[in-house]
Order: C-alpha cells, then sequence, then structure tokens
C-alpha cells in the first residue's frame, strides 16, 4: 500500500521538536449579545436617546495563555460555561479570537486567514462530543473519512479508500464496515469513526471536546484506551476538554483548570490531583463523588453560584465564592473575626437567612462578638439595616431596600477592598510532585 | 431492618411490544426497601433501570406494559396478576385502581425527582406557581397556605430569597437550582419513598456534590426512603445503603453498599469497577468491558452477561442464574447471579472455559470491535428510555 508511507511514524515527528507545539498568548473570546442587525440594540424609554447600542459582552474567554508541548496531553477541566469549549474552538479559529496570538509552530494562527488557513487545519483537527450530530447520517462511513482528505487533495480516489481502511481498522472499526451508514454504529464505535475522520489528514494536534462524555463507563474505557494507542501510534498531540476529572486524571499530563474565562491552575497532573493550590481546584476535587464507600472525605462545598460571564467579578473570578477570600488590610481582622465578617456578607448578599432581631443575628454569625474597630461599625449597620427589631429595618417601607443597602455597605469596605478583588493573581510555584511548572492564580501564593 | 419492608418488588417483568419484537426491558426483577434507607438502582444505559422505577408507580406507557410480578407498598398492592379461571392471567381484586394510585399513592406516598429538571417543569408557569398548585391539589390545602408551604419549601432545600423566587420562571433557575425546586415538589407531601432517576447526571460536579449534601441532610430530617437510579458508582458510594446492580434486565448482584465495593461477588460489578478511571488515584490503564450491552429484545441465553464476561465458562451459555445468597453482610443477604459461586452447583469449576473470551491481549484489540458490532448494530441507546 504506498499510501502507508503517508502515516508518519513518531520518531519522523520528533524530528521536528523544538518548543511548544501550541502558544497560546492572551487569547480571549467575547460574545456580543444577541444576534442580527438590531440585535445589540437596547430600548428604554425612561432614557433619552431611548435606543443605545448594548456594549455588554459575554467574556467567555480571557486572557489565557498556555504552552502545549508536542505529544502531550493537556487537560482542559472546568465546569459548564466556564469557556472550555469555546477555548477550543478558538484554537482552531472555528471561532475568532476577540484578542491574543495562538502560535502554532511558531506560526500566528490568528493572523491566518482563507486559504492558508485552511491548509493549516490539515495539522489540527477536532473530535465532537456527541458522536450522534458530528457524523453526516446519509454519508457512508467511508466517505465521511475521506471528506477531509478530499478537501485537501490528498491522494487519488484508490488512495484515499486504501487509507480510509486502513485508519478504520487502526481505530478498531472492522474495514468491511467502510460502505455503512453511521446509524449502524452503537455510540463508541461512532465516536471511533470521529477518531479516523480526524486522523485522515494527518494532523500533529487534536483537540477533544468531551469525547467520552456521552459514552457508558465500560465504553469510556475502550474509547480511552484506543485514543492512548493511537496517540503513540501517529505522535500526536492533544487537547482533551472535559468535565469528568477522574477522565482527566486518566488521559492528561498536564491539567488546566478553568473557572468563568480564566485559567486559575496549571500543573502536571499528579501535582493538581495531590497538591492542589487555588481553592477552586480544591472544591472541584473535593466535590467528586469517589466509588469507594470507605471514603467518607467532607466535602467542602462551593456556596452560591457562578457568576455572569458578562459583568464578571474584578482581581480573582472565584473571589466571590471562595471559602479563603483575603482579608482587607485597612482592618486588622483576627482570622476568626473574618470568617465571621465573610460567612455573615454571602448571607446578606445571597439573603440566604430571613429577617431576624439585631441581637439574634449577632448572635447567629458573629458568637456575640463583633469585630474591634472600624470593621465592627460597618457590620453594626448593616444589621441594623435588616433586623426586624431596628428603627431602619424594622419601619423601612420596602423591606428588600434593606437588604440592597447592607449588601452594599458590606461588599464595599470589605470584599472590594481585599486584594483578591483589586489584582488579577498570578503566581508560579514549587511542584511538590514531579519538576514541572506549578501556576496558580491565587493570591494566598503571594 | 427487621421490620417488613416498605416496598417490596417480586419478580417484575416489564416489556415493550415493539415492531420488531418484544424488549424484556425488565425481566423478574426482586427487591426491597426498607423505611429511611437509600437503595441504589445501578447499571448502564438500557440496563433497564429508569423503566423498572417506572413501573413501580405504573408509569409504563404503550407499548409498554407490566407482565409480570407484584409490588407491594406498606401492604397495599400496587401491582399484582393472579391466574384467572381459564389459566391466563388477570389483575388481582385488592389491586389497585388508577384513581387509587394517582389520588393516594403518587406525588402523597411515593415522589419521583427525574433526570432533567427542565424537561419536569412547566415553562409558562411560574416555579412558585407549579409547586403552590401541585401542594393545593395533594394535601387539600387552600390557596394562600399552600403558598406559605410552598415558599417554606423552597427556603428548606436552600434557595436564597424565596418569597422572589417564587414569582420566577423555570427559565430563569439554573440546573442546580432547578433541581433543587423538583427536590422540594418531592418532599412537599412528605412521601415515605422517592424515586430519584439519575437526579445528578446533567449536574456539574460542585452543583452535584450541593444537591447530595441537601439529599443526605433532608433525608435524615424527614427519614424518607429513596430509590436512587444512576450509572455513576461514585455517587452510589457516596450516598447509598443498598445496592442493586442491573444488566439487561435483570438485578445481577444485590447488597450493602460496603460489600459491593470491598467484596464484590458477580463479574459485571468487578468489570465495571475495573474499567472506570478514578478521581483519587491515577490507574494507568483501564480495564475496558469487551463488547457492547446487547439489546434486550434478543438477549444471550443462559447468563445474560456471558459473551462479555471474563470468567465465562461453557456453563455459563446454558445455565440463567437467578440471584442467590452468596455471602453473608452482617446479618444481610448478599446476593449474586453468577453460577462460580458454590450454592449454584452447576458444575461451573469443571466446565471449560469459553474460546475466545480471554485469549491475550494481542488479539483482545482488533477483536472487540468486531464482536461488538456482530453482537449488536446500533447497541449504545435502545430505546433512550431515560438514559444518558
Amino acid at each position: 500500500m504506498a499510501v502507508s508511507s503517508d502515516l508518519r511514524t513518531s520518531e519522523a515527528r520528533d524530528a521536528d521538536r523544538d518548543g511548544p507545539l501550541l502558544e497560546l498568548e492572551g487569547v480571549s473570546k467575547y460574545f456580543g449579545q444577541g444576534s442580527g442587525l438590531f440585535g445589540g440594540l437596547q430600548f428604554d424609554p425612561d432614557t433619552f436617546p431611548p435606543i443605545s447600542v448594548d456594549r455588554e459582552r459575554v467574556k467567555a474567554v480571557d486572557d489565557v495563555s498556555l504552552e502545549i508541548q508536542p505529544g502531550e496531553t493537556l487537560g482542559l477541566v472546568g465546569e459548564s460555561g466556564c469557556g472550555k469549549s469555546t477555548l477550543g474552538r478558538t484554537i482552531l479559529r472555528l471561532l475568532e479570537p476577540t484578542d491574543g496570538d495562538i502560535y502554532f509552530r511558531g506560526e500566528n494562527l490568528a493572523d491566518l486567514s482563507g486559504e492558508k488557513l485552511r491548509q493549516k487545519r490539515s495539522e489540527i483537527q477536532m473530535i465532537f462530543q456527541d458522536p450522534q450530530s458530528s457524523l453526516d447520517p446519509r454519508m457512508k462511513v467511508g466517505q465521511i473519512i475521506e471528506e477531509p482528505m478530499r478537501a485537501h487533495g490528498m491522494g487519488d480516489d484508490e488512495g484515499r479508500e486504501a487509507r480510509a481502511k486502513e485508519l478504520l481498522e487502526k481505530v478498531g472499526l472492522d474495514p468491511r464496515h467502510y460502505n455503512r451508514y453511521p446509524h449502524a454504529f452503537s455510540g463508541g464505535q461512532r465516536q471511533r469513526i470521529n477518531l479516523a475522520r480526524a486522523l485522515s489528514v494527518d494532523p500533529d494536534f487534536v483537540v477533544c471536546d468531551e469525547p467520552v462524555s456521552a459514552l457508558d463507563v465500560s465504553i469510556q474505557a475502550q474509547v480511552l484506551n484506543t485514543m492512548e494507542r493511537l496517540q503513540d501510534e501517529f505522535g500526536l498531540t492533544y487537547l482533551f476538554i472535559a468535565h469528568d476529572l477522574s477522565v482527566i486524571r486518566h488521559i492528561s499530563d498536564r491539567v488546566a483548570v478553568m473557572y468563568l474565562g480564566h485559567i486559575v491552575e496549571v500543573a502536571e497532573k499528579e501535582e493538581l490531583f495531590e497538591n492542589p493550590q487555588h481553592p477552586y481546584t480544591k472544591a472541584l476535587l473535593e466535590s467528586i463523588p469517589v466509588p469507594d464507600p470507605r471514603e467518607s472525605g467532607a466535602r467542602g462545598v462551593l456556596e452560591g453560584e457562578v457568576p455572569s460571564p458578562q459583568n464578571p467579578p474584578s482581581g480573582c473570578r472565584f473571589r466571590t465564592r471562595c471559602p479563603q477570600l483575603i482579608a482587607p488590610e485597612a482592618y486588622e481582622l483576627t482570622e476568626e473575626e473574618w470568617a465571621h465578617t465573610r460567612a455573615f456578607m454571602r448571607a446578606v448578599k445571597r439573603r440566604t437567612f430571613e429577617p431576624i432581631a439585631a441581637a439574634e443575628m449577632r448572635r447567629e454569625f458573629f458568637d456575640d462578638d463583633l469585630p474591634r474597630g472600624d470593621a465592627g461599625e460597618i457590620v453594626r449597620d448593616a444589621i441594623d439595616a435588616i433586623a426586624t427589631d431596628t428603627e431602619r429595618g424594622g419601619e423601612s417601607a420596602d423591606e428588600r431596600d434593606g437588604w440592597a443597602e447592607a449588601t452594599d455597605h458590606l461588599l464595599e469596605p470589605f470584599a472590594e477592598q481585599s486584594i483578591c478583588a483589586r489584582e488579577r493573581p498570578a503566581y508560579d510555584l514549587e511542584p511538590a510532585y514531579g519538576s514541572g511548572e506549578h501556576f496558580a492564580a491565587c493570591h494566598r501564593h503571594r | 431492618m427487621s421490620s417488613e419492608p416498605l416496598l417490596r418488588v417480586e419478580n417484575l417483568k416489564t416489556q415493550f411490544f415493539t415492531e420488531a419484537g418484544t424488549v424484556r426491558a425488565v425481566d423478574g426483577i426482586s427487591f426491597e426497601v426498607y423505611e429511611g434507607e437509600i437503595v441504589g438502582l445501578v447499571g448502564e444505559s438500557g440496563a433497564g433501570k429508569s423503566v423498572a422505577s417506572m413501573s413501580l408507580l405504573r408509569l409504563v406507557e404503550r407499548p409498554g406494559e407490566i407482565v409480570a410480578g407484584e409490588v407491594t407498598y406498606k401492604g397495599e398492592t400496587l401491582f399484582g396478576l393472579e391466574d384467572g379461571p381459564n389459566g391466563d392471567l388477570r389483575k388481582r381484586d385488592e389491586m389497585l385502581s388508577n384513581e387509587e394510585i394517582r389520588t393516594r399513592i403518587r406525588g402523597n406516598e411515593i415522589a419521583v425527582i427525574f433526570q432533567d429538571p427542565m424537561e419536569s417543569l412547566n415553562p409558562v408557569f411560574t416555579v412558585g406557581g407549579q409547586l403552590r398548585e401541585f401542594i393545593e391539589l395533594n394535601r387539600g390545602l387552600s390557596e394562600d397556605e399552600a403558598r406559605r408551604e410552598a415558599i417554606d419549601m423552597l427556603r428548606e432545600v436552600g434557595i436564597p430569597d424565596p418569597e422572589q423566587r417564587y414569582e420566577e420562571y423555570p427559565h430563569q433557575f439554573s440546573g442546580g437550582m432547578r433541581q433543587r425546586v423538583l427536590i422540594a415538589m418531592a418532599l412537599a407531601c412528605e412521601p415515605s419513598l422517592i424515586i430519584a432517576d439519575e437526579p445528578t447526571t446533567a449536574l456539574d460536579v460542585t452543583v452535584e456534590g450541593q444537591i447530595l449534601d441537601l439529599v443526605d441532610d433532608l433525608q435524615k430530617k424527614y427519614g424518607t426512603s429513596f430509590i436512587w437510579v444512576t450509572h455513576d458508582l461514585g455517587v452510589v458510594a457516596e450516598i447509598c445503603d443498598r445496592v442493586n446492580v442491573m444488566y439487561l434486565g435483570e438485578i445481577v448482584e444485590q447488597a450493602p453498599v460496603d460489600e459491593l465495593f470491598y467484596d464484590t461477588k458477580h463479574p459485571y460489578t468487578q468489570a465495571l469497577l475495573e474499567s472506570m478511571p478514578r478521581p483519587d488515584r491515577t490507574v494507568a490503564d483501564l480495564e475496558p468491558i469487551e463488547g457492547v450491552m446487547p439489546e434486550a429484545i434478543n438477549p444471550p441465553s443462559g447468563c445474560r452477561f456471558h459473551p462479555r464476561c471474563p470468567d465465562a465458562r461453557a456453563v455459563c451459555k446454558r445455565v440463567h442464574p437467578e440471584p442467590k445468597v452468596v455471602a453473608d453482610a452482617d446479618g444481610e443477604p448478599h446476593r449474586a447471579a453468577c453460577v462460580k459461586h458454590d450454592v449454584f452447583d452447576v458444575g461451573y469449576d469443571e466446565s471449560p472455559p469459553l474460546e475466545g473470551a480471554v485469549d491475550g491481549e494481542g488479539s483482545r484489540r482488533t477483536d472487540e470491535p468486531q464482536s461488538e458490532l456482530a453482537a449488536n448494530p446500533a447497541g449504545d441507546e435502545p430505546g433512550g428510555d431515560g438514559g444518558e
């Protein structure tokens, strides 16, 4: 088979190895609100002029820098809405980056367009989450796998067919199924077809967007094993996007954790799972139900919900939920005082308790021991605004105003003055496991 | 756990009569739920766990039908068949009527929490309104009382600012908050049993953690029993007291949770545990289960797991094992449906290993997907009966 020579071996690739395969520098992707000609227009009869252009944009990916070395698997993990899929698509230039540079082998993909970009795409491929909808139901498996080769003008008809059959075998399918339609295959097998299609143009880099999350556990293991085998055989580099930390732990060499458009921590796998340094990573790891009934580790359940990416918190984006938010320096609070104040501030902001008398509030949140000095004054004021038995709280026309006032009253001096709100953190740490770099975006490491 | 079970299921069979043939989605399962415990129903998609749980409330729609078995709840017969005079099966007299099931049992005695909270809430009514109506109808309260009760329930499940949220529509709630609303709805009539069908599958891990903790707290407070349907063994380990593992319509192993993980008696459970990547330690090599689950339309002879089983022997092709007690777990039975255990006594030890079951690592790789296809052309998602 003449085509086989097209399949470069991993040794051949090692030759062109120097520096990272892919380098992201300050990549951002913002989305406008609404779509269409008048999508961004807002109508508000109370203002003048009544029509305004909506400048609020969803910051799905915000200033992300990453390196991916040839031959490694970088796991990108985060919860839904954190921007991990958007980042994957932006790297492929399926989405136009709003800002930043994407260097692939030293060439900036963000600058490429048209034919040049199209050609580059043979080197970067993608595998999607849903094995059902990513295959055209009216095309035969053979055609599906050959299509990218045809698009990139690789080989003649015969050569393409031979290569397609070879790839079918490589991904663990029967080459005799070349003429079948996708519906005749199970979910796991369809994902194998996706793999074969991605590999058909002999890429160096594959972005895998949740490739196994639609599959059952036992099938998941089959596909993961195949992906690992193919990586060795073809010398591939993976960006493996997933929300499932167990899968990430299995397949990755290094792991990047994303929260609300920012990368919060990057480290080698063992280091990240055994020695996590960002409070979000810790919370994420503690949340996973471990398949071991004797493991009764207490869960540090995260409070609240992910804020809107339209108007993300300043500084560290995790600070509004962080159990270790740093105390503002202006008030010399003891740790206990700060813990109480922090809990009270968040309870007020989220309205997680019902209005009660001032004394009761003091007991419940502060053990009857308000912080000393200015901080205590602020807290006392806030309590007054919502308590049922004070002048302001009790007689306020609308109960809601009291809460809003108290919230402002607390957030402004405490949350907004913390270093977590004023500066965006970025620190390189000494790893406890392995020798790789460990990046954590948390001010506790300052 | 010595008293009468709250719910007893015996030999329940639910079949779907389709054009392609009869799908035996649930094929003779028996289990019990006692007061105050969380019982897991675990399996991969297509194992029949959702159909089984819906059968308990007679919520199976055509072409599906419960064809055999008996479901007893607090001494009342939710479903039961007996032999009629002409030898055919007929419904037993003491079986509750549809009317009684609807007014007395569903919601009041047994509530359900579904996987997808968006589909379970009506998008054109406010969240509070739906909850209020549910309470009004099921508990016979006045509108005002029901409203107060609804707000209390929302607060109970940890929804901040419940008066405000009461007026909002489902799309204004996040996934986790919607699931909390459904839990509030399920708990509103203080049922004795809640069937939770993959309630955390669609949620992010941190939200899943919040919901699991919430259920744990509420369960302690109200003493409600749960049937927890899931495919996630992590969730099982975390929350369940006893577990039923299902494979292709049957329960293959039944044990208290600790024994299930530490003294696994069925090769399928074992294989499932070994094929999982772990969050708590790095597993160098995953051991996948070969092939895919066959369709329930034409299940394999003998033990249904034998084509994929690493321990399969010739006898497994012939003998169909019913779950039997194979070990004693602190006074509780540990059942498994595998003939390799001595109690079955069908000559497993003398039986020759099945050919091609496990013959070397090398051939496995290329053989596996073929057998996968031969067994079943589109195996992963038969019917989509509320699986993933």
